[in-house]
């Protein structure tokens, strides 16, 4: 996208993690926290089932962002909460909304659409136009 | 929501205490390079298909000097190097530090805040700069908790800021739940 006004709303990302995913998001991380890997044990700390990673939630969003604007824009800043866990068989859909456009920075607000119809993660993004090439 | 105090007569409770006396404290890490593998298989995970991420050439054909990391990627790595033997994982599996203070206590990642200054990419020399920004206790619909703030600043040893990254992680106590 070159020009972004108020309301823009970028191409939605829309992923299904698998365990399999989960599996090779910790090995890549080298994370060893069980709740990720071990079923049973992310249930006797209470969870749902095992938990689709914090960082891996926000690479996606942040995927949305980035892709969907292209290599006329950098990424500068970004801020997320996550307000609901996911796990493997959950359909996640990524989405980012221009907020602010300052010359060439614009905020964007992100959010995640989670199965229970809530949002499960929101931050923000900032980006800069860096024009032809990429910063 | 207001601040409170958890009882200190509880694992949390002994868990925010350690943790407010060690408010402050600073660290630094030499983490080794970064490597074009773990950028490619990253980005693979995540499903990031743009070359710059697997293909230099495609990278520098971007004004990149090799293959660049997702933009989250260094503040995603859990253990730089070969990690932590065996027998110094804590029961949830993460490292336990010598204090145990977080030992069986719930820990999920509660958000982040991210600067990104200069990209990261393959062959650069990383070195982490921590310090504990925050240590807040909640009393939550979930039950009580403690949210710590960590500042970790990703830079090249030359002092080129790559990233820097506020991260809070939330424990919990689970047998104190609602």
């Amino acid at each position: 996208m070159t020009e972004l006004e108020p309301g823009d709303e970028l191409p939605r990302l829309a992923y299904g993690p698998t365990p399999l995913d989960l599996f090779r998001y910790s090995a890549v991380t080298w994370n060893p926290h069980r709740i990720h890997y071990e079923e049973a044990y992310a249930r006797s700390e209470g969870h749902p089932g095992v938990l689709v990673h914090s960082h891996f939630r926000a690479a996606l969003a942040l995927r949305c962002v980035t892709e969907g604007l292209g290599s006329g824009w950098a990424l500068v800043r970004t801020a997320y909460r996550l307000r609901r866990p996911a796990t493997p068989g959950d359909t996640l859909v990524y989405g980012a909304r221009v907020a602010t456009v300052d010359g060439d920075t614009a905020e964007l607000e992100l959010y995640e659409d989670h199965p229970s119809g809530a949002h499960g993660l929101e931050g923000t993004a900032v980006v800069r136009r860096t024009g032809e090439g990429r910063a | 929501m207001p601040e409170f105090t958890p009882d200190p007569g509880t694992p949390l409770g002994r868990y925010y205490a350690h943790m407010r006396g060690r408010l402050g404290d600073r660290a630094s890490h030499p983490l080794g390079t970064l490597d074009a593998v773990t950028i490619g298989r990253y980005a693979l995970t995540i499903g990031a298909t743009d070359p710059v991420h697997h293909d230099r050439d495609a990278a520098r054909a971007a004004g990149y000097a090799d293959v660049v990391a997702p933009p989250n990627l260094l503040a995603a790595i859990f253990e730089w190097g070969a990690g932590t033997e065996p027998g110094g994982l804590g029961p949830d599996g993460t490292p336990s530090r010598a204090d145990q203070a977080g030992d069986g206590l719930r820990a999920m990642g509660a958000g982040e805040e991210m600067e990104i200054l200069a990209p990261a990419v393959a062959g650069m020399e990383i070195v982490e700069d921590e310090s504990l920004d925050a240590v807040v206790a909640k009393d939550t619909r979930g039950g009580p908790c403690v949210f710590v703030t960590t500042l970790h600043v990703f830079r090249t040893p030359d002092g080129t800021v790559l990233n820097r990254n506020r991260r809070t992680v939330v424990r919990r106590d689970p047998i104190e739940e609602p």
